[in-house]
């Protein structure tokens, strides 16, 4: 059996954090939640202002359940897997990355090197020097059977834990839902893996 | 459970069939020239397939227009991996496609055409995912069951064998075909050339004086079988794919580690996978693009691996160019005619040893030993490392 | 020189995402890259770019870069004798 331990999820205007609201800007003052949900993380790391928003998103997303789960900072650097997944791929960073050498003719490096989703993965990865399985797939919708299936798998064999999420940016369009599965319910949330839990928490969210 | 290779074909900028590769591996023949097919204002040299669209069309006698070069490029590799063989419903067969750009070739001139006049034709970028590549090449060749996708980068057609490997070591298909395909684009050649590292002379693979890479494009693809699909199919294997593995680097968004940890790790576990020793290996086709931070960082990782008994190595893409997506797979086939004709290609435009490393690649066409177990690397952006093995 | 100084600093926090940085948080002659601001290899590119953008000057050998990128003072120097 195995259990989510912590989820968070982020839209353009507000954040949870294991259902409860951790910072909303509903009166748009800041303009840019995920760089207010960064400052509010007290972290120093620069390196986060030159993501794209997609990286910003699962970055935050991840500090944000680290900080709230200290478990997550035991595991071995091996030991977690990481499970992505969204739409529209990288498309928001490659249609920007396509402007820079049509219109303006310079190829801008630092959004080329974003024009992968993966470098989701890799942003995290480096973060937080993990080294474990991931994986990222383009799906048309979140799916909770593929999660609780491919979770399954993965912790039948080498990996231990799984951060997973469903990140999705187009266009000031922010779905992030990020969470965490340990074979022990070390946070007492009492959310055994389940498709139909992780459909609920995933609609929960977005109402 | 025995991974079988059973085809092979490819199409790179040296040839539209195995063939035609072989002989240019063996001539020391270069496909890399000035960019001739491409609309791109730029004078550089690249590793381009030698037909247009329309002639690829003709060639391979596609009945559609509305297709992408990439796609066009795994038509043409796919048939001939799989020549003959049939679909039974007693072989369990899947389709496992590469590619980084997709029909991105297709999407760049529908925007010039939005650019230039309003009428463009918005139908053109139904063939910009990369699955739609993968599907074209599944009813191309009458693929109905296990249908995927995989795109990691440079690493992602190795990682398409590495996954046929493991859907037929797990039982879940008996025949696979596995490959990738990567056409040329103006997205690509400018995200490269602004990360500075594209060569605008020819690359030079482990050269102390590399400066970069030149891209190219290609698809290569291979038919696994297990042994219950052989008996039934009675293809003649040219070897196996004994061994597979992929880690992660976490390092940098697209440079490599000056260590190599990603890498020494995917060729360690690949080797142990593998159930062989590292001294079995006979030659190693190198990821090595060109680029100042591959180069070091793989030839870094091949002595933490091998320390001083390096076994014969090279870089094919002095031949082909860095054909992203394709590389792993268009490299796999290289491995396989490496031993199917115990020959170990050359690495071209090598003329002094890294500094640090003192690394010297094979430099010519070696025909004088045998070679039963080849080792290919593929590295990625994302630090998305992948190593295969291949046994005779 | 000194506007160009000036211009040159909101350039760079600009075009690298300098979040947290003001023009008045870079010295003339502090390092830009290593313990400095923290720039790292794409940064030493987006400058490059911005070199063409700005000050319409055009860098086609990446290792230049670090001679030029050392400090404020070094690019403003850079620009100036590239337009005399």
């Amino acid at each position: 059996m195995s259990f989510i331990t912590s989820y968070c999820s982020i839209s353009v205007d507000s954040c949870f954090v294991n259902g409860k609201l951790f910072l909303s800007d509903k009166n748009n003052a800041e303009k840019d939640l995920l760089k207010s949900l960064f400052k509010n993380l007290q972290i120093d790391y620069p390196k986060f202002y030159k993501m794209d928003a997609l990286c910003k998103a699962a970055f935050v997303g991840t500090e944000l359940m680290r900080k709230q789960l200290t478990s997550i900072n035991y595991y071995r650097d091996d030991d977690i897997a990481l499970i992505f997944s969204n739409k529209n791929s990288s498309a928001d960073t490659d249609i920007k990355f396509h402007n820079s050498y049509t219109s303006e003719a310079l190829p801008s490096p630092a959004l080329f090197v974003y024009t992968l989703p993966n470098i989701l993965m890799g942003e995290i990865a480096i973060r937080n020097q993990w080294y474990g399985e991931n994986l990222f797939f383009i799906a048309p919708d979140f799916n909770a059977d593929f999660f609780e299936n491919y979770i399954r798998i993965m912790l039948e064999k080498n990996s231990k834990a799984c951060l997973c999420g469903w990140v999705d940016v187009l266009e000031n369009n922010v779905d992030a839902f990020l969470f965490f599965v340990e074979q022990s319910d070390s946070s007492k949330l009492n959310l055994p893996l389940t498709s139909k839990i992780l459909a609920n928490l995933y609609k929960e969210k977005n109402n | 459970m025995t991974v079988y290779i059973t085809g092979i074909g490819i199409v790179s900028a040296i040839g539209l069939n195995v063939e035609e590769n072989f002989n240019a591996l063996k001539y020391h023949s270069s496909g890399i020239e000035p960019i001739k097919y491409l609309a791109i204002n730029k004078e550089i040299l690249a590793g381009e397939v030698k037909l247009s669209d329309e002639e690829l069309i003709s060639k391979y006698k596609i009945k559609t227009s509305i297709i992408s070069r990439t796609t066009l490029l795994g038509i043409a590799a796919a048939r001939e991996a799989w020549k003959n063989n049939e679909h039974s419903k007693d072989i369990r067969t899947g389709l496992i496609s590469a590619s980084s750009v997709g029909g991105m070739d297709r999407t760049e001139k529908y925007f010039k055409h939005k650019h230039e006049r309003a009428d463009a034709d918005i139908t053109m970028l139904s063939t910009h995912d990369t699955g739609n590549t993968t599907t074209m090449i599944a009813t191309e060749l009458g693929f109905s069951g296990y249908v995927n996708t995989l795109s990691t980068a440079c690493s992602s057609s190795a990682n398409s064998l590495m996954l046929g490997a493991r859907m037929i070591e797990q039982n879940k298909l008996d025949r696979v075909l596995v490959g990738g395909t990567d056409a040329l684009t103006a997205f690509t050649i400018n995200g490269f050339n602004s990360l500075m590292i594209y060569d605008k002379e020819w690359c030079k693979p482990f050269d102390e004086n590399r400066n970069g890479l030149n891209l190219g494009e290609g698809s290569a693809f291979l038919v696994l079988e297990n042994e219950k699909s052989i008996h039934k199919t009675k293809n003649t294997p040219y070897c196996s794919l004994s061994g597979w593995a992929n880690a992660s680097d976490a390092y940098h968004q697209t440079a490599s580690s000056p260590d190599g940890k990603g890498a020494t790790s995917a060729m360690h576990q690949a080797i142990d996978k593998a159930k062989i020793f590292a001294n079995d290996i006979d030659y190693v086709n190198a990821h090595v693009t060109g680029t100042k931070n591959n180069d070091s960082s793989e030839s870094a990782a091949l002595i933490n691996v091998f320390g001083k008994n390096i076994p014969a190595f090279s870089s094919t893409k002095s031949f082909t160019g860095h054909t992203l997506a394709a590389a792993g797979a268009i490299e796999a086939v290289y491995s396989v005619l490496a031993i199917k004709h115990n020959v170990i290609f050359p690495n071209l435009n090598f003329h002094q040893e890294i500094s640090e490393t003192k690394l010297k690649p094979n430099d010519r066409f070696s025909i004088d030993q045998k070679i039963n177990v080849v080792l290919s690397n593929s590295f990625g952006f994302g630090g998305n490392n992948s190593s295969l093995i291949f046994k005779r | 020189m000194e506007s160009l100084k000036e211009d040159l600093k909101k350039q760079i926090i600009n075009q690298l995402n300098l979040e947290d940085v003001k023009p008045s948080d870079i010295n003339d002659d502090a390092p830009l890259f290593g313990d400095g601001l923290g720039l790292d290899s794409i940064d030493a590119l987006e400058l490059i770019v911005l070199l063409e953008k700005y000050h319409g000057i055009k860098i086609t050998d990446p290792e230049k870069g670090k001679h030029i990128f050392v400090s404020i003072n070094s690019m403003a120097d850079y620009i100036v004798n590239s337009k005399k």
